[in-house]
């Protein structure tokens, strides 16, 4: 379609000719000879015919003859004739010619017809396309202040065009809208629309572009294809080389699908043959129908187009998709991802999207579907180029949610995935490894993260994660307690791997590993070496890295090296290098633990060497330094001890009353339950009855002034009334707690404790699992847990479950040892191994019971007798009736003679069965005589035996 | 939704005249037949016209009409003028003050639903929920054209949602069965109302991924991109993801600058501004506190 306003072609009315007129007939050939006025008569009838040919000659006459005249009528007539026989030339198809005649009369004066001949000057350069003639014209036009709107329109249309073809981006603006704004053809309307948004998109005015795009996008317009290449075409300059993704997102998305663009373009030409089909028939002007033509050609052509060019519709939405996560547009990112992702994710673009919707999804936090689909590519493509890429994503992003078990989960497709040679594949595979390891790390299973750390250090040298894993695998073989292996791998990284980020930890750990080494190592001498070479590697470290934040815990472990050493005349100080190291310890440390450990230490060796007052400094010196961090109920603990010592028993009852006070509502704060049976011991030992009668007092008023919600506080403070009155009247408190069915949550370990030997005492097996259980799973530090094991022995006793008696008590004396309280686990094994006729082992499990010191008393004299009876078990009487013998010779005291009144019976009736029955009846006898078990239960039993004797 | 509200009806405005006592109106009987009424008047089940000056009045009952064609005089471009400054109350007191002559003919169906359907959407946009609802409802009933009946159920969705009656919403849309046409090749209304009834539910990501389809696929509507792109901004704040909403209200005021979504979206700013400080603070107190 011609977008210019054409000449009108309306019968001409010569009313300017009328003045000169006059009527007259000549032929063309007489003009010469004839009056003006007939010329001009016979011109003005011809134009009335439509005879353009045959009016030009006469009309060439009149020009001829009044070009010279310089009266104003004659140069009206002149210049009317101009502007006639140009409009002559038009309608007959010669407009250059025409044109000579309009720029002629648009040279002259007077001109009344200007605004026409401007129009029709500017058709003729429209023809010609000489745009910049044409803005000319429009320019001039527009300077007509009484313009019609009709002329105003057609001038604004002309300049719209010019200067739009001129590539006048700017300027053709202002006239197109003009155009379009008045426009009665809505064909032209359209046109000027589109040319309107074109020339914004070529002036990078995106602001008024995006203003304008609206009013288009409501409009048929928005399906021109040449725009929609145009919007497109811009995008993608501005993605690809401004990067300017703001603009490029708002100009893509505008861009229409390429079928429905087809759709209607072939709708429309579907439309406009029918219309010019129709119309030829009813005949239209030649000039109409070729427009109409070029108009359904322009659109074919577009069609072509478009339908030729490659497929652009996937590319735009994942580029669209790409710009809206850019600029953290991340939904709009992924439904069109999704979008793609679903359509066919096979293809090339469907596996990227796929890649993008689920960086989108972790994104936006909707981590369920992102790794859902994340297990479908694996599943489908464990070769897929994205398979290790998407691996490591959801791995990493399982261990930074501490969802290690997931990690671990995903072992299989890590080996799934096939070998590549590809250095960057190789690395990312190693990640792969290292990641996994960590899960494995992080859920404790040390072996398979070692193995998975092995993976790296033997298949991947050139990872980015080699020397840590070479540091991180001596971690999980120290974790095992395997020292050895773990000592070489820190040494190595050391050596490998000098200015590393582990060199510190490496140095740190292999002292460790040595102090650990030297433990285990029953050779003395070498042990001591280990432990020289293990006290070297710490000094070092201390004096290497000063300020790591593993220093605090290197001076804790130089100090327990020097504590446990022992002072000789050549070296007497070594108590006090370890005071020095903890002291050191407690200022260089970066978090609580690492300042408690030293400063209890500390304290212990204070009291092997009963500084009582400095006991009381350190503590203070701890607690002002770490303040309300630090472990302040074992803080007290320690200063009433001292204060103890120093014969201050008010001022200790009082600091740890107020610890109580202060802390016990937190169960996790172990040091209460210690202050609790310290005050415990303090009362029985060092108060009298008065003072006895005002703690009680105190705690009451206490437990009367506490708020309702301080449960764990009300428990403790009612655990320690109890106990405070006597075993018994503990034990009771204890049974009852199991009747009120009390909630564990509210009880600290020193009610837990009770509970244990309650449910113990009573042999309620569904208590005792349910209050050991929890106390094993949230007092693993606990002093007192060893209670939940005793209990949890018994029950298994109880049940007859042997192995699960013995594995038990391996547990509680791998946490416990020989400590003091811990004789019943010994003798409960060995008991056990009794019972399951293993005799030997039994005897020898009797027997270890003599060699801890602490135990001696009732433990040994039940050991001294339990191995009388594994010889007994065996046959052997002899070596039966020599330990009976010696548990009443030797132990009689013990557990008010139980294990002699025992002894004795057990002697005599090994005696009788030897047949020896004089020497049985001697033996019972003295043991009537014997004033340690003549009051006891057996002795009323051996009484009515000898009578039988 | 956002279009010039009046760009539906440009043929039929006219250049304000003060309103004449006598109602011309067109009426098209159930029969086919179609009477020129000069001056037409309400008793009560009946119409009573007369076909010219001097001509005798005729009476037809009510419910024997299909529809009626009055003239209704509007100032096509003051009203856009104000619609444009956003004075909508302005806008609606000139229609009730147009449509008040024909008030006793609401119960015939007539050409003033168009008007109806524009005071339908000019009361939602200024809040005015109720008297939304009732003209929706009439309207959504009315199926002589489809395409209004379908806006004014889009309406009535809308103001039921807007207004908090989210259970009343939800039968709504189910009724409707547009809680079924929720993939990215529904109607971008449908998916805009369903991520409203999400928003307004707290599912927020579900809320989310809808207004999302809609922006992505529908950009090229200019209808419902502005309502969308505003929701988007908001559902965004509420999943505290403060710069992808400001990423948005950017967009927002770029391209539909002084449009009511642009000044909701200025409000929306400094709403996300006080959330950032706000947020800022609790991570300030927080890691004080770890």
């Amino acid at each position: 379609m011609s977008l210019i306003h054409r000449f009108c072609g309306s019968p001409v009315k010569a009313l300017l000719l009328a003045s000169v007129m006059v009527a007259g007939a000549a032929t063309a050939q007489d003009y010469s000879t004839m009056g003006i006025t007939d010329v001009v008569a016979s011109a003005d009838r011809m134009l009335q015919r439509g005879d353009y040919r045959g009016a030009i000659p006469a009309l060439e006459e009149v020009i001829k003859r009044t070009e010279p005249l310089t009266d104003p009528q004659g140069q009206d007539t002149c210049q009317t004739c101009r502007f006639e026989l140009a409009r002559a030339y038009y309608q007959m198809g010669n407009v250059e010619q025409g044109m000579k005649y309009i720029e002629n009369y648009l040279d002259n004066e007077p001109r009344k017809k200007e605004r026409m001949a401007l129009r029709m000057l500017a058709q003729g350069f429209f023809e010609k396309q000489n745009w910049e003639k044409i803005e000319e014209v429009g320019e001039r036009l527009l300077t007509f202040s009484d313009l019609s709107k009709d002329d105003e329109y057609n001038a604004n249309l002309l300049l719209g065009q010019a200067r739009f073809f001129l590539e006048k981006w700017d300027e053709c603006v202002k006239p197109l809208t003009y155009a379009a704004n008045y426009s009665k053809d809505p064909r032209i309307t359209e046109v000027t629309e589109i040319m309107i948004a074109s020339a914004m998109v070529k002036a990078k005015d995106w602001r008024k572009l995006f203003g304008w795009l609206p009013r288009l996008y409501r409009t048929d317009a928005k399906y021109d294809i040449t725009l929609n290449l145009t919007l497109m075409e811009a995008g993608k300059q501005l993605f690809e080389v401004d990067q300017d993704f703001l603009n490029a997102l708002l100009l893509y998305r505008m861009v229409l699908p390429r079928e429905d663009l087809l759709e209607f373009a072939n709708n429309r030409i579907t439309k406009l043959s029918a219309k010019l089909s129709d119309d030829l028939q009813g005949g239209i002007a030649g000039r109409e129908q070729q427009d109409r033509e070029k108009e359904i050609e322009d659109l074919k052509e577009s069609v072509k187009l478009l339908t030729d060019l490659p497929p652009y519709e996937d590319e735009v939405t994942f580029r669209i998709g790409q710009i809206y996560a850019e600029v953290k547009r991340y939904w709009e990112g992924y439904v069109l991802f999704d979008k793609l992702y679903r359509q066919d994710r096979t293809s090339d673009i469907g596996e990227a999207a796929m890649l993008q919707s689920v960086l989108i999804l972790y994104d936006v936090g909707v981590i369920d579907r992102a790794e859902e689909r994340i297990l479908i590519y694996l599943n489908e493509r464990p070769d897929g180029k994205f398979a290790r890429t998407l691996l490591s994503m959801m791995m990493r992003n399982n261990l930074v949610r501490e969802e290690f078990d997931k990690v671990v989960g995903l072992r299989k497709y890590v080996y799934d995935i096939p070998a590549s040679t590809d250095a960057d594949e190789l690395s990312m595979q190693a990640d792969l490894h290292y990641m996994l390891a960590f899960g494995y790390f992080q859920m404790k299973d040390y072996p398979k993260a070692g193995e998975q750390f092995s993976v790296i250090l033997a298949n991947y040298p050139e990872g980015t994660n080699f020397s840590d894993s070479r540091y991180f695998r001596g971690m999980t073989y120290m974790m095992v307690g395997d020292y050895k292996n773990a000592l070489e791998d820190f040494q190595e990284y050391q050596a490998r791997h000098i200015g590393g980020e582990h060199v510190s930890a490496a140095m740190f750990r292999e002292a460790v590993c040595l102090f650990g080494l030297s433990g285990e190592e029953k050779d003395r001498e070498k042990s001591a070496e280990m432990l020289k070479q293990a006290e070297k590697v710490f000094t070092k470290f201390i004096d290497s890295f000063p300020e790591d934040v593993l220093v605090s815990e290197a001076y804790s472990m130089r100090g327990d090296i020097e504590a446990a050493k022992e002072a000789t005349n050549d070296d007497p100080y070594t108590l006090d290098r370890a005071l020095k190291d903890y002291r050191k310890a407690i200022d260089k440390a970066t978090v609580t633990a690492q300042a408690s450990y030293p400063a209890f230490q500390a304290a212990k060796v204070y009291k092997l060497e009963f500084k009582w007052q400095e006991i009381i400094d350190l503590m203070k010196y701890y607690l002002d330094r770490w303040e309300e961090d630090a472990d302040v109920a074992e803080a007290v603990y320690w200063m009433g001890q001292a204060q103890l010592e120093m014969g201050q028993v008010q001022e200790a009852v009082r600091d740890y009353l107020s610890a109580i006070e202060r802390f016990g509502n937190d169960p996790t704060k172990g040091g209460i339950d210690k202050i609790i049976l310290e005050l415990i011991k303090m009362s029985d030992d060092n108060m009298n009855a008065e003072d006895r009668e005002g703690l009680a007092i105190k705690i009451k008023l206490k437990l009367t002034g506490i708020e309702a919600d301080q449960r764990v506080l009300r428990l403790r403070l009612r655990t320690l009334q109890a106990m405070l009155q006597g075993k018994e009247a503990g034990a009771a408190f204890g049974a009852g707690l199991i009747d009120d069915k009390q909630n564990l949550a509210e009880a600290s370990p020193v009610s837990l404790a009770l509970m244990c030997q309650a449910a113990e005492a009573t042999g309620n097996a569904e208590e005792i699992e349910r209050i050991s259980d929890y106390f094993i799973q949230n007092y693993a530090e606990s002093d007192l847990l060893w209670y939940a094991y005793k209990a949890k022995t018994a029950k298994l006793l109880a049940e007859e479950d042997y192995w699960g008696v013995l594995a038990v008590i391996d547990e509680a004396q791998g946490l416990f040892g020989a400590e003091p309280h811990m004789g019943w686990a010994q003798l409960a094994k060995a008991d056990t191994l009794l019972k399951m006729e293993k005799y030997e082992d039994a005897e020898k499990e009797f027997n270890m019971c003599m060699g801890v010191s602490e135990w001696r008393g009732a433990i040994f004299a039940e050991a001294m007798y339990g191995m009388g009876r594994c010889r007994l078990a065996k046959g052997e009487l002899k070596e039966a009736h020599a330990f009976f013998q010696r548990t009443y010779l030797l132990f009689k005291s013990y557990d008010s003679g139980k294990w002699a009144a025992r002894g004795y019976i057990a002697a005599a009736d090994v005696l009788l069965k030897m047949n020896d029955r004089e020497q049985a009846k001697t033996t019972l006898q003295a043991m009537l005589e014997d004033e340690y078990v003549n009051t006891t239960p057996e002795a009323d039993t051996v009484r009515e035996l000898l009578k039988k004797l | 939704m956002n279009k010039n509200v009046f760009s539906l009806t440009a043929a039929a405005l006219l250049i304000s005249v003060g309103l004449a006592q006598a109602i011309p109106a067109q009426l098209v009987m159930g029969n086919g037949k179609v009477w020129e009424g000069m001056d037409v008047k309400r008793d009560g089940d009946w119409v009573e016209f007369s076909t010219g000056p001097g001509t005798k009045p005729i009476r037809v009952g009510a419910d024997t009409i299909k529809e009626m064609v009055f003239e209704v005089k509007l100032d096509e471009e003051k009203l856009n003028e104000l619609n444009r400054d956003q004075l909508f109350e302005r806008v609606i007191a000139a229609l009730d003050n147009a449509l008040e002559p024909f008030s006793d003919f609401g119960d015939i169906p007539s050409n003033l639903t168009l008007y109806n359907a524009l005071l339908m959407e000019l009361h939602y946009k200024i809040g005015n929920f109720d008297k939304s609802l009732a003209i929706s409802a009439k309207i959504a009933t009315d199926d002589r054209d489809p395409v209004l009946q379908s806006k004014a159920q889009v309406f009535h969705a809308l103001a039921l949602i807007d207004a908090g009656r989210t259970k009343e919403a939800e039968t709504y849309v189910v009724k409707l069965g547009w809680d079924k046409q929720i993939s990215e090749d529904a109607a971008p209304e449908k998916l805009y109302i369903m991520a409203k009834l999400m928003a307004l539910k707290k599912q927020y990501n579900l809320a989310m991924e809808l207004v999302a389809r809609v922006i992505a696929f529908n950009s090229q509507d200019p209808d419902w991109m502005q309502p969308a792109e505003l929701l988007c901004a908001e559902v965004y704040t509420e999943l505290g993801m403060f710069d992808s909403a400001e990423e948005v209200i950017r967009q927002i005021s770029l391209l539909y600058k002084g449009s009511v979504e642009d000044t909701k979206a200025k409000s929306l700013k400094i709403r996300i501004e006080g959330l950032r400080v706000q947020k800022e603070q609790d991570t300030a107190e927080s890691s004080e506190e770890a």
